[in-house]
């Protein structure tokens, strides 16, 4: 599962959040699943909400917060609101702030560490891949290093997530133009065949550097096998946990890890109060973790 | 380059700006003015008055989500009540300043230099107000001047300076340390012997010359850290210059933290990731308010 907001569409009729209930509502939602929203969407959270609200029955947004922080029921519901505010489809080269930190320090760094001691293998996993975007970026952006930094190298990116449909889609490598939306022209030409309809071909060069797999971030003795990774992605994925399964989870990315590696996680999430041997590392547009 | 030969190049860099711009004569009078004791306040008013163009900013810096006054100030006496005898010196200075840099556009252009200044002082000030630093006014004031160096670097050596970021493209790198070796000095060394040369306090020369090496602070180390960390939140948060400079870091490893968690301790809770977050939150504010400040007076 890998998601993101959903493009904002017009709700005229949705009523209007005040400062304080979209103030509460988001650091509920901050402190419950460690998403933070910007105030730029407070407009989307509100026609989001609308919908929610009209289920729910909920007559007031401060209604409606009481509702979600209900016991077995505010749970379920904080579910479907996370569910409306994002979604299931993700996209290509889709948070380029961290792209830049990666290819401008964080890849040319281990690059250089691990040639200092000629082990020429780079692993790459992106958990929650839903269906596979995440890891061919990843796979595009490495293939251009080819003839520089990467020469020579042994590239391995491994997609897991826990729905069998995205992996069987990612496998498979055919998307649409709205997955392909953020990619670079230049990428695009070079790596993707369109065939009319909005229909993006991957070129097989891309897919052969990844392989995707069923995983339950959950398996403790599946997790154990997942050794020795560079770079770890899990975008909005825990966002779905409670607290003691996301330090769970998160302990088990920091034992894959290796000790030079960085762990990312999306846009706007944070690893505050889940673990705190990470260390964070800031950049411009956002941060990652590394031990 | 040692660095005592540093400054030495920094102070004829300075002296051979042939044309460096003097802060306008009604800020040194309302700084001379505020230097007599039992000064009134009427007195200070009508100086800022007298120029219409100063006068304006100060009500709009007053007024702007920065200082977040309750109702809104609509005179040039009431900003001075609001904001207290102590600031309007430091107040004269930073309105001054949008007039000193008029028209220095280089390499960095003005735009940008004020987002990253006036960024610094809202995030120092908020700093500041975390770690109970008694003057949290000050830690503001003294983050938009902290890169008064800059600017004139850009300026008057730009081909150095062009030269310097096509060398660093695409890879990480801070500004300060690469300068030493282009331009045979930092700015923070330039930013220093401009501040002497215009009289500025000592906490504020300490802040221009130290502010991206707080540990060698004498006169207030604290200050400085809030300016150095400040420094480094807005150059993640979209308030870097245009994307002029590159950087990375890890509060863990950066000395001005550990300054400033000496200072207070119970910094070490805070939840970094979410200060960043509400710190972009504030960006627009920020960007707002230097459109507004070129905008309304023609400048």
């Amino acid at each position: 599962m890998a998601f993101e907001m959903k493009p904002l569409e017009p709700k005229g009729s949705a009523p209007r959040i005040s400062d304080k209930d979209f103030e509460q509502l988001r650091d509920y939602i901050y402190n419950v699943c460690g998403i933070y929203f910007h105030s730029s969407k407070k407009y989307f959270l509100e026609s989001r909400l609308a919908r929610r609200m009209e289920s729910t029955g909920s007559r007031s947004h401060a209604e409606y917060y009481q509702y979600v922080r209900g016991g077995a029921t505010g749970a379920t519901e904080l579910k479907k609101l996370l569910d409306e505010i994002t979604t299931n489809e993700t996209c290509f080269f889709r948070n380029p702030p961290q792209l830049t930190a990666l290819e401008n320090k964080f890849l040319p760094e281990i690059v250089a560490a691990k040639s200092k001691i000629g082990f020429k293998k780079l692993r790459i996993w992106s958990a929650g891949s839903s269906s596979g975007e995440e890891a061919y970026t990843m796979a595009m952006i490495l293939l251009e290093k080819r003839n520089t930094i990467l020469k020579d190298w042994i590239i391995e990116i491994v997609g897991t997530d826990i729905n069998e449909t995205v992996i069987a889609q990612a496998k498979e490598g055919i998307y649409n133009s709205y997955s392909v939306r953020n990619t670079p022209e230049f990428y695009r030409k070079k790596y993707f065949k369109e065939e009319g309809a909005g229909r993006f071909v991957l070129s097989p060069e891309v897919k052969k550097l990844a392989t995707f797999s069923q995983l339950n971030l959950y398996d403790d003795n599946k997790m154990l096998f997942m050794k020795s990774f560079d770079f770890i992605f899990c975008a909005n994925v825990l966002i779905y946990f409670d607290t003691s399964s996301k330090s769970k989870v998160v302990q088990h990315f920091y034992n894959n890890l290796q000790p030079y590696g960085y762990f990312f996680v999306g846009q706007s999430e944070s690893l505050h109060g889940v673990n705190d041997k990470f260390k964070t590392i800031h950049f411009p547009g956002g941060f990652t973790y590394n031990k | 380059m040692d660095k005592a030969a540093m400054m030495q190049k920094a102070q004829q860099m300075v002296e051979s700006f042939d044309d460096l711009p003097t802060i306008p004569q009604v800020a040194t009078k309302v700084i001379q003015l505020l230097d007599r004791p039992n000064v009134e306040l009427d007195q200070v008013a009508d100086l800022i008055l007298s120029d219409q163009v100063l006068a304006a900013r100060v009500i709009k810096m007053v007024n702007s989500p920065l200082y977040r006054p309750a109702h809104p100030v609509q005179s040039v006496k009431r900003a001075l009540i609001y904001l207290g005898i102590h600031h309007i010196r430091e107040l004269a200075f930073s309105c001054s300043f949008v007039d000193v840099f008029q028209g220095r556009d280089a390499i960095i252009d003005i735009k940008s230099f004020w987002e990253h200044s006036f960024g610094v002082g809202m995030v120092a000030k908020i700093i500041a107000e975390k770690v109970h630093y008694p003057d949290s006014e000050k830690a503001y004031l003294v983050g938009i001047v902290h890169d008064i160096g800059e600017v004139f670097l850009s300026y008057y050596r730009q081909d150095d300076f062009r030269a310097m970021l096509k060398e660093v493209e695409g890879k990480p790198f801070r500004l300060f340390e690469k300068e030493a070796e282009f331009l045979g000095a930092s700015h923070a060394d330039v930013g220093l012997c401009i501040a002497r040369k215009w009289n500025f306090p000592a906490d504020y020369c300490e802040v221009i010359a130290l502010h991206h090496s707080p540990e060698e602070a004498q006169l207030d180390p604290t200050l400085c850290a809030i300016v150095n960390l400040a420094d480094l939140f807005c150059s993640v948060c979209n308030l870097d210059y245009g994307g002029h400079s590159w950087v990375s870091f890890s509060l863990r490893e950066e000395k001005a933290w550990s300054i400033l968690k000496g200072y207070a301790p119970d910094l070490a809770d805070l939840d970094v990731e979410r200060f960043c977050y509400e710190l972009e939150d504030r960006v627009p504010e920020i960007q707002d308010m230097v459109k507004a400040i070129f905008q309304d007076t023609g400048v």
